[in-house]
């Protein structure tokens, strides 16, 4: 009976531990290999992930050969004063269910979050999020750099991001109207009456931090809001000395293997 | 959960079983075949990864899933520098001789915690990574007030995060010198509050200390010793980070950002927002300046302040990592203290700036 308690927590400790990290490192592996890992975080930081993932696997594989309860089984054979702590302690242990069942629940739990991310296909952010966090600010992530390039009209690999802080920091806005643009996003609402938002997440690190960037598109058909489309156009400058793009084409599309630009 | 998939659970071969009641080592020949279950384990585990999704067409609703989006996001984000301070854990703890950092630091205590706040300098791991390395530094000896000062200090006194906040913001309003100095200055003031406690000991949780004792006691060559350590630290950290991750996620789909943002440019009241705002986002303090820079046109910047200085110590993620070590009376006081100190600093930048 004591014996398959024991059996049991020192599953549980090697599951929790390495069997969590390992899941995880499968995944991102699993991610990287299909291209996807983009998905979640920066690409600049995936040979990172992608390395110390392998390394965490390599010590996932070593702990199979480090006998089962071997990392918390000795301490029991110390003469020294100690022992009576250590029988404390487990005393404690038993007779707090409490403290148990907390560790069970929150064991339960976690593995439940990592199984879900094992078994469930990869997805991005949802307009909705995007839209609930809009806060107004223009974001300026980009720095002012975009603003430099563009007014030497360098803006062939501009992406929405960097068009937004553009449109929301250029002083002089005549100097971009009529540039050609052609541009991939999702739809959200417009502030105005005309034509709707054309919006993309913007990535620093990881998805937990995207900020969506929009931009306000002149085009006379209503569409779905969250449906991917690229536009074509050019930017032009309002009678109130706002930038917009009047779109020439606007082609609804598929999700794009990489919907957030970074 | 383990039990119901067997091929998911880190297996208990009855040879390793076995070689534990003995007591001894297990010979190299189990400890191949061992290996090599592993290797065949983690192979089912890719087969999984790769046709499990195939069999869960049917999406989730759409909050559900821009919740585990966003904690999968930070998961995988954060789990190599949980690895990476695993293994500094390790270093510390099993591969640097006795001694070898103790003759380095100066004997009083105010001039130890001074020096270990500035370890974080040349430690490269962000937030996430520091709890392991500071349970290796507990381990090896270091007094709880001390290991709390590097704790503190570390994610905010650290290359990367210096550079990324003066990416950001450059000098201006002050921003990048009150995080720097509030951030050092806050983890000493933590520091020696606690230097002052009469047990420190009493500060870290029963299993922490219990895990002390063992790892004092490991038996076993270094390689043993290494992999026991990395089986224990990995067995600490990864349900609290698992756990915090999800909190994140969840927090940032059910609470509305207007809510906090609704409050704006007033002085005090901005920078409770912020606060708040930095313990609901768990963002990495590696890029935490980068987000709070979309919030300087419309916020005062003692709260932008205020942001950069919580998020990194205390926000969601961090917590329930630290639960891992210190009660969680020791956390809210260390909460508590982080909190009035961070609106204290940023109080200030908003009176001069």
């Amino acid at each position: 009976m004591r014996d398959a308690q024991h059996l049991g927590s020192h599953l549980a400790t090697r599951w929790l531990g390495v069997g969590l990290a390992a899941v995880l490192s499968v995944v991102t592996l699993g991610l990287a290999l299909t291209g996807r890992l983009a998905l979640y975080i920066n690409p600049d930081s995936t040979w990172f992930a992608v390395g110390m993932a392998v390394l965490v696997l390599i010590g996932a594989a070593l702990s199979f050969a480090l006998p089962l309860g071997a990392e918390d089984d000795h301490g029991h054979d110390h003469g020294d004063a100690r022992d009576d702590d250590h029988g404390d302690h487990a005393q404690g242990h038993r007779t707090h269910p409490a403290a148990l069942a907390a560790t069970v629940v929150g064991g339960v739990a976690a593995s439940g979050v990592v199984l879900l991310t094992l078994v469930v296909p990869p997805a991005s952010l949802s307009a909705e999020l995007a839209m609930s966090r809009d806060v107004g600010a223009p974001p300026l992530f980009a720095g002012s750099d975009a603003v430099t390039l563009a007014s030497t009209g360098d803006t062939a690999s501009f992406g929405v991001g960097e068009w937004a802080t553009v449109f929301a920091t250029a002083t002089n806005p005549d100097a971009f109207d009529g540039d050609t643009v052609t541009l991939t996003g999702f739809v959200t609402p417009a502030d105005g009456a005309e034509g709707f938002d054309l919006t993309r997440l913007v990535i620093t690190h990881c998805v937990i931090d995207a900020q969506p960037a929009s931009i306000p598109v002149a085009a006379p058909d209503a569409l779905e809001i969250g449906q991917w489309v690229t536009i074509t156009g050019t930017v032009s400058s309002t009678a109130d000395g706002r930038l917009e793009i009047d779109a020439s084409s606007v082609e609804p599309i598929d999700e794009p293997a990489d919907p957030y630009e970074y | 959960m383990s039990r119901s998939d067997p091929r998911l659970t880190p297996a208990p071969s009855g040879a390793g079983a076995r070689a534990a009641r003995r007591g001894s080592g297990p010979s190299a020949r189990t400890a191949a075949v061992a290996f090599g279950i592993g290797v065949l384990v983690i192979a089912g585990l890719f087969l999984i990864d790769a046709y499990a999704p195939g069999l869960f067409p049917a999406a989730l609703p759409t909050r559900a899933q821009d919740g585990l989006t966003l904690a999968i996001s930070v998961l995988i984000e954060s789990m190599p520098f949980v690895a990476l301070g695993v293994v500094l854990s390790i270093v510390v703890q099993v591969w640097v001789p006795a001694g070898v950092i103790e003759r380095w630091m100066p004997r009083r205590a105010w001039a130890r915690r001074m020096v270990l706040s500035l370890l974080g300098m040349f430690v490269p791991v962000c937030e996430c990574g520091n709890v392991p390395f500071a349970r290796g530094l507990l381990m090896r000896g270091f007094t709880v007030p001390e290991t709390l000062t590097f704790l503190i200090a570390a994610p905010i006194v650290n290359p990367i995060v210096i550079i990324t906040t003066h990416q950001a913001f450059g000098f201006s309003d002050g921003i990048l010198i009150a995080r720097l100095l509030g951030g050092y200055a806050i983890a000493n003031l933590i520091g020696w509050l606690y230097s002052r406690h009469p047990d420190p000991d009493a500060l870290l949780t029963d299993r922490f200390r219990e895990t002390c004792d063992l790892v004092v006691h490991e038996p076993g060559d270094r390689a043993r010793r290494s992999l026991a350590q990395f089986v224990i630290e990995l067995r600490a950290v990864m349900p609290a980070l698992v756990i915090g991750s999800a909190l994140a996620g969840a927090v940032q789909v059910l609470i509305p950002r207007e809510a906090l943002l609704a409050i704006g440019s007033n002085p005090a009241l901005s920078i409770v927002a912020m606060m708040a705002l930095a313990m609901v986002v768990a963002i990495c303090s590696n890029v935490d300046a980068f987000f709070a820079l979309s919030f300087a046109s419309t916020f005062t910047p003692g709260s932008i302040v205020a942001f950069l200085l919580v998020g990194p110590l205390v926000d969601i993620k961090m917590l329930a990592l630290m639960r891992t070590t210190f009660t969680t009376r020791t956390l809210t006081g260390i909460v508590v203290v982080v909190v009035l100190s961070a609106f204290a600093i940023g109080s200030v930048v908003n009176l001069l700036a």
